[in-house]
């Protein structure tokens, strides 16, 4: 099962019902057959602009994430039912992944334009794209009647 | 220059013939020509000349942004509109421009960052580079 990370945003409430609403999201996750790997709290503090979801519009909201194990078929039911819950604003599903390994290019890409892979690149498309021109096999390098 | 240099060397041996004795100047020529290594010779070395390789600021610290992380992802974007600087300002390389801009989109997605200015908190945060400078010329 690939590893999931649920960031929800929850509307301003008190204490208990905070807790009672991940509860609620944590055993529906559990329910269907996932697992939980950890679950953070990102703290409560003003959104960054104001949210308007299920008639209501929000100002304030508490950050959390739950990172959590499941199907990737289930991935839709989930935001699905979260999204029919009025106390999330606002729900995101994120694959967990490895960052890939990789060589910084900023030295070959601050290199002179011809020394550049890219650029060496285009000009050999911009060369093929380049209609054949006649030869006259005259042997000289200019056109000797007049044109 | 080596048909000059063997030149030099005949003319050096046909003087010293001329002075000393005959066995012993075809002694000295004979040297000359076994000893093939002269000291003005090009020596094969790597390019003294070749600039140290540079690497971007992230990849140097090897940080990996993350979308969670909006203090070091709002200093890639603008305090005046919130949009996200270019690799030429940045003077990132490929790779982490491209991780940066996504971790941004994201964290504006799930109402992190604010995308049309820059989070107040961080406006006294230390820049990275200066937009007025880029690193490279603009595309337009």
């Amino acid at each position: 099962m690939p590893s999931y990370e649920l960031a929800m945003v929850l509307r301003q409430m008190s204490r208990p019902e905070l807790v009672s609403v991940l509860k609620r999201t944590a055993e529906s996750i559990l329910d269907k057959g996932c697992i939980i790997r950890n679950l953070e709290n990102l703290g409560t503090r003003a959104l960054p602009h104001k949210i308007s979801e299920h008639g209501v519009v929000h100002r304030e909201g508490s950050y959390f994430t739950i990172t959590f194990d499941s199907a990737p078929t289930k991935i839709s039911d989930f935001m699905e039912e979260f999204g029919r819950d009025i106390d999330i604003v606002r729900r995101r599903i994120f694959k967990i992944e490895e960052p890939e390994e990789f060589q910084c290019t900023l030295h070959e890409e601050m290199l002179p334009p011809a020394y550049r892979k890219d650029v060496q690149e285009m000009i050999d498309i911009a060369k093929r794209k380049q209609k054949p021109k006649f030869k006259y096999n005259s042997g000289l390098d200019y056109y000797p009647f007049q044109k | 220059m080596l048909r000059i240099i063997g030149t030099v060397v005949r003319s050096a041996a046909s003087s010293t013939r001329s002075i000393v004795t005959p066995f012993s100047s075809t002694t000295l020529v004979q040297r000359n020509i076994s000893a093939p290594v002269q000291s003005d010779e090009p020596i094969d070395i790597p390019n003294p000349y070749e600039k140290e390789r540079r690497e971007c600021i992230l990849c140097k610290h090897n940080i990996v942004p993350n979308y969670k992380n909006i203090k070091l992802l709002s200093q890639f974007q603008s305090p005046y509109t919130g949009r996200i600087y270019g690799r030429h300002i940045t003077g990132l390389c490929k790779q982490k421009q491209e991780q940066v801009e996504k971790a941004i989109i994201r964290a504006q997605n799930c109402a992190l960052m604010p995308t049309y200015h820059k989070d107040m908190d961080f406006f006294q945060d230390p820049r990275l580079f200066d937009p007025e400078k880029p690193v490279r010329p603009h595309k337009y």
